[in-house]
């Protein structure tokens, strides 16, 4: 079941502090705090190397990973049993085949993009990484805040969800602060909380491509 | 035609059961019929389930195949590649495997991507793409579209890589194949039916395959029809339901489920021919049941039926059959009862018709049988026929049983005489007859007396005289007659002869017996004589010697009988004054006489007509009165008419026979001494009388000669005549010297043959004018 959301009025809230830190809360067309949503802010500074993405539960931990390009993701895997996490993004295609523990080799993701991951054996298990050239990036936490190092100023800000119905994540501009208004995202909000096993992706996706040709 | 008893029942029986069988082969019949309809419908409607999980079975594998292949990872990473002739060449690598007819994989907008069909076009949306969305978020429903006319069946899977990216859709056709797994599965027939817009409608049926039946055959259904449809084809009955597989706006995919119905018609023929066995069974048994019953009842009630018939025909000896069944035998015992019971009173009835109630003596009929029986033997028989003359008298002093005690005691006495060969019977109340066989006629006169003897001497029991007067006649065979009857009528004529002769015992003589049948005759029809015209008045003239004249004439009747003839007064006058016919007689010819004086008054000529009157007419009627009245009828004078009364009339009782000669005379008419001489009155005696003439007896006149007895008698009675004043009248002359001898003697009157014998009335006319008559008066 899906609600669709209009658009409201735009604001950043952009906290600057005595450690130079912004703020940038995502709430969703309702208003509500919106959790794993990517904030990417076009600014000076140097992104970090490495990220983690877990098996925790059966499940990835975290849901959504944001890194820039270059980084190398280790999937570490704390269940007690196997994994065989993959992906057939175009940014970045990989597979790991079945194995205890962390594979000796971190993931090297080079090109921007969105990458899906997926466990081939547990087709419930989906995770995304967001690959950005962007170097501040940051997933938003279940106030659905993101907080930067960065000095309060106007950035071009990218933002997107796992239920951004767009291709395209979205871009602008905002003026960033401490204190920068919500960011509003219109994504399409499934009733249920994220399900360990969607019952039809497809069928949402299908849906959402006919309604789009009816637009 | 008279139907028997077995017959009806048997008939009743085996209609019963025929109504019995027959409504119960209906009722059976209609109740298999809609059983076996019933079972036709359930075995569609299980059909019809077996179909749509056959269906769903092969929807699930293919299902399952589609998922298979969808979640396998290599063709995942084909997918994700998006090289569509690698897509292509994947599809129908695994399409070959599953032996799908198409595999196809769209993309997230619908479109077709890779194809291994041509029917479905890469590049292009997919057609039924809302019943893909169906059936991926409802598994169970079945995807069905037509393909090329051919309905197949789809199956869809999300590929996710590892969200959505795609949708593999596989593709089967349902074909003869799976039709005739179907029909294996159910014994149903099996029709597909493809309608789109687009096209004509396609058929796959597992019944036929001629085109022009299959038209007939789409025109008869309905798929729209969720019921049980009746379908004809080909002279084969089916009982059908469709089953819905796929709709859409534009085309409608139905499957028919056939039920052959001739199967249903083969078990109710079965049925039928069970019933005709068991109907037939029953028959029989009918039959066998009717002829035990006729073995029971009806052969039995035939011989009771014979053994009535034997009874009606008199067998009352033969002995009635017992019988078993109780009903039966107290019928066979009634019967008995019966048989008996008839037997004795026809007994009785013979006994009465041959018996005499008050006696107990056999009666005329049986004495006529055993009369008959010795005749028919030639034995000699006599018959005695006792009459009481004063029976009826002597009962009618006594009162109560009288005749009964009577009756007894005579025949008591008779039938003491005990003789062998003797029979007694009582004919009448007053008739008795006694028969004696092998008996002389001395014999029988013997016991005839006998019998008078003792009949007429019975006393009562106080011993006094019952006084009764016995007479006997008695007949005998062969001497007398040759029949019972004529034996019995010889008998009583004999009694008679005794009754009338005072004879206690009178034996039987033929001649008697021809003269009294010629007197009963007589005695019958003197007393219609004169109604038919049989009597007639003749007239003898009377001459009168003194002047000459012929003014006088006797009336005489005459009687021509029809059979007999001419019957003379001398035969039929005495039988008129024994049967009491005499008055009539003597009335009729006054009467007659008086209107022919009148008749020849009114023709001018004057005669002085006399009439005979007996004794017993003076006693029988007012002879006064009659000569008066036919007299004053006729306006005659009373000189004209003369009564001659015979001297034995007047002679037997005096007194009354002066006192009517008086009236007579005081009336004017003129009376005479008829046949003086013959008894024996005298003229001292005739001298009382009032009486004018005296008539000489025939017997003296006509041997008269001039000496003689009869000269002096004759003489000395016409002296002494006139003396008295008395004239004299001669009957009886024949000759003209007997004339001549009476005119010298001084007689008044002539009468006889010489003169005129009597006449008819205008024959005396015509003789008084005659030259004889003229001779005579001279």
């Amino acid at each position: 079941m899906f609600r669709q959301l209009g658009w409201l009025a735009a604001g950043v809230m952009a906290a600057l502090t005595a450690q130079a830190e912004v703020r940038v809360q995502v709430v969703d067309g309702q208003g509500q705090p919106l959790a794993d949503a990517v904030v990417s802010i076009q600014a000076p500074g140097t992104p970090a190397s490495t990220a983690v993405m877990d098996q925790v539960g059966k499940q990835f931990v975290p849901r959504v990973l944001a890194v820039s390009t270059g980084t190398a993701v280790a999937f570490p895997n704390r269940d007690d049993i196997r994994h065989h996490v993959y992906s057939f993004s175009e940014p970045k295609r990989f597979e790991l085949r079945l194995y205890h523990g962390t594979p000796s080799q971190p993931v090297q993701f080079d090109s921007p993009g969105l990458v899906v991951l997926g466990c081939n054996i547990h087709d419930w298990m989906v995770g995304y990484i967001y690959v950005s050239a962007d170097p501040w990036l940051a997933v938003t936490d279940a106030q659905g805040i993101a907080r930067f190092a960065l000095l309060a100023g106007d950035y071009p800000l990218t933002l997107w969800h796992p239920d951004w119905p767009q291709p395209q994540p979205w871009q602008g501009r905002a003026a960033l602060s401490a204190n920068t208004p919500a960011l509003p995202l219109a994504v399409r909000i499934s009733a249920a909380a994220p399900a360990a096993a969607p019952s039809n992706p497809f069928a949402e996706a299908f849906q959402r491509t006919l309604q789009q040709h009816a637009d | 035609m008279r139907i028997s008893f077995f017959a009806r029942v048997s008939l009743g029986v085996m209609l019963l059961l025929l109504l019995v069988i027959g409504s119960l082969a209906g009722a059976l019949q209609q109740a298999a019929q809609q059983a076996l309809e019933r079972h036709a419908q359930e075995q569609l409607n299980i059909g019809a389930r077996v179909f749509e999980r056959l269906l769903a079975l092969r929807s699930q594998q293919l299902q399952d195949e589609v998922r298979i292949l969808s979640s396998d990872f290599g063709f995942r990473d084909a997918v994700a590649s998006a090289d569509v002739p690698t897509l292509r060449s994947a599809l129908r690598n695994h399409g070959d495997r599953a032996e799908a007819s198409e595999v196809l994989l769209l993309d997230l907008h619908g479109q077709i991507k890779a194809s291994t069909s041509a029917a479905f076009a890469e590049g292009q949306p997919f057609a039924y793409a809302q019943a893909l969305l169906t059936q991926l978020q409802n598994p169970q429903h079945l995807l069905v579209v037509p393909v090329d006319g051919v309905p197949h069946l789809l199956a869809a899977a999300t590929v996710r890589a590892p969200l959505p990216v795609a949708v593999l859709i596989m593709g089967f056709e349902i074909d003869r194949a799976l039709a005739d797994e179907l029909r294996q599965l159910t014994h149903l027939e099996v029709t597909l039916l493809v309608q789109t817009d687009n096209s004509k409608p396609r058929w796959l049926s597992t019944l036929l395959n001629a085109p022009a039946q299959q038209l007939e055959l789409l025109r008869q259904l309905d798929s729209d029809s969720r019921h049980w449809q009746p379908l004809a084809l080909a002279g084969e009955h089916y009982l059908s339901l469709a089953v819905p597989l796929s709709e859409a706006a534009d085309y409608q995919i139905s499957a028919f489920l056939h039920r052959p119905l001739n199967a249903v018609s083969a078990a109710l023929l079965g049925l039928r021919e069970r019933l005709l066995s068991i109907a037939g069974l029953a028959f029989g048994a009918s039959l066998l049941l009717a002829l035990l019953l006729a073995r029971t009842v009806a052969r039995p009630l035939e011989r009771l039926a014979r053994s009535a018939q034997r009874i009606g025909q008199g067998d009352y000896q033969a002995p009635i059959e017992r019988l078993r069944v109780p009903e039966l035998a107290a019928l066979g015992a009634a019967l008995g009862q019966m048989q008996h019971g008839i037997a004795e009173r026809e007994r009785q009835l013979a006994h009465n018709a041959l018996h005499e109630p008050h006696s107990g003596l056999p009666n005329r009929t049986l004495l006529e049988e055993r009369i008959n029986s010795a005749i028919a033997a030639e034995r000699p028989l006599g018959v005695l026929l006792i009459g009481v003359a004063n029976f009826s008298e002597w009962l009618s002093a006594r009162s109560g049983d009288a005749e009964q005690q009577l009756a007894q005691a005579l025949a008591q006495q008779l039938l003491e005489l005990r003789r062998p060969g003797l029979s007694v019977a009582r004919l009448l109340d007053d008739r008795f007859a006694v028969l004696l066989e092998e008996a002389s006629a001395a014999e029988l006169i013997t016991l005839a007396d006998q019998c008078q003897q003792r009949l007429s001497q019975l006393r009562d029991w106080q011993g006094e005289a019952l006084g009764l007067q016995v007479h006997i006649g008695v007949a005998s065979y062969p001497q007398d007659a040759h029949s019972s009857e004529a034996l019995l009528h010889c008998a009583l004529a004999a009694l008679h002869e005794a009754q009338m002769h005072h004879e206690p015992v009178q034996v039987y003589e033929q001649a008697k017996d021809a003269a009294r049948q010629r007197q009963i005759i007589l005695v019958r029809d003197l007393r219609q004589a004169a109604e038919r015209g049989e009597l007639q008045l003749h007239y003898q003239p009377k001459l009168n010697l003194r002047d000459g004249q012929i003014r006088q004439a006797e009336a005489l009747l005459r009687w021509q009988h029809a059979e007999l003839g001419w019957v003379s007064p001398g035969e039929f006058i005495p039988l008129a004054e024994r049967t009491g016919s005499i008055a009539a007689l003597t009335r009729w010819v006054i009467e007659a006489a008086v209107a022919q004086i009148a008749q020849w008054h009114a023709q001018g000529l004057v005669m002085q007509v006399s009439v005979n009157v007996s004794a017993a007419d003076l006693a029988a009627f007012d002879v006064c009165q009659v000569v008066e009245q036919a007299l004053s009828r006729h306006q005659l004078a009373a000189q004209q008419l003369v009564l001659e009364i015979t001297e034995s009339a007047v002679m037997q009782d005096q007194q009354h026979a002066l006192a009517v000669l008086q009236a007579l005379r005081e009336l004017g008419v003129g009376l005479s001494v008829d046949d003086f001489g013959t008894g024996y009155s005298s003229l001292a005696q005739l001298r009382q009388l009032p009486v004018q003439e005296l008539k000489i007896d025939q017997t003296f006149i006509r041997q008269l000669g001039p000496e003689g007895d009869d000269a002096v008698i004759v003489r000395s009675t016409i002296e002494m005549s006139h003396r008295l004043g008395l004239k004299v009248v001669a009957e009886g002359i024949e000759s003209a010297l007997v004339l001549e001898l009476l005119r010298d003697w001084g007689c008044d009157v002539a009468q006889g043959y010489y003169i005129s014998r009597p006449v008819p009335a205008s024959a005396l006319q015509a003789w008084l004018a005659s030259d004889a008559a003229q001779v005579l008066q001279g």
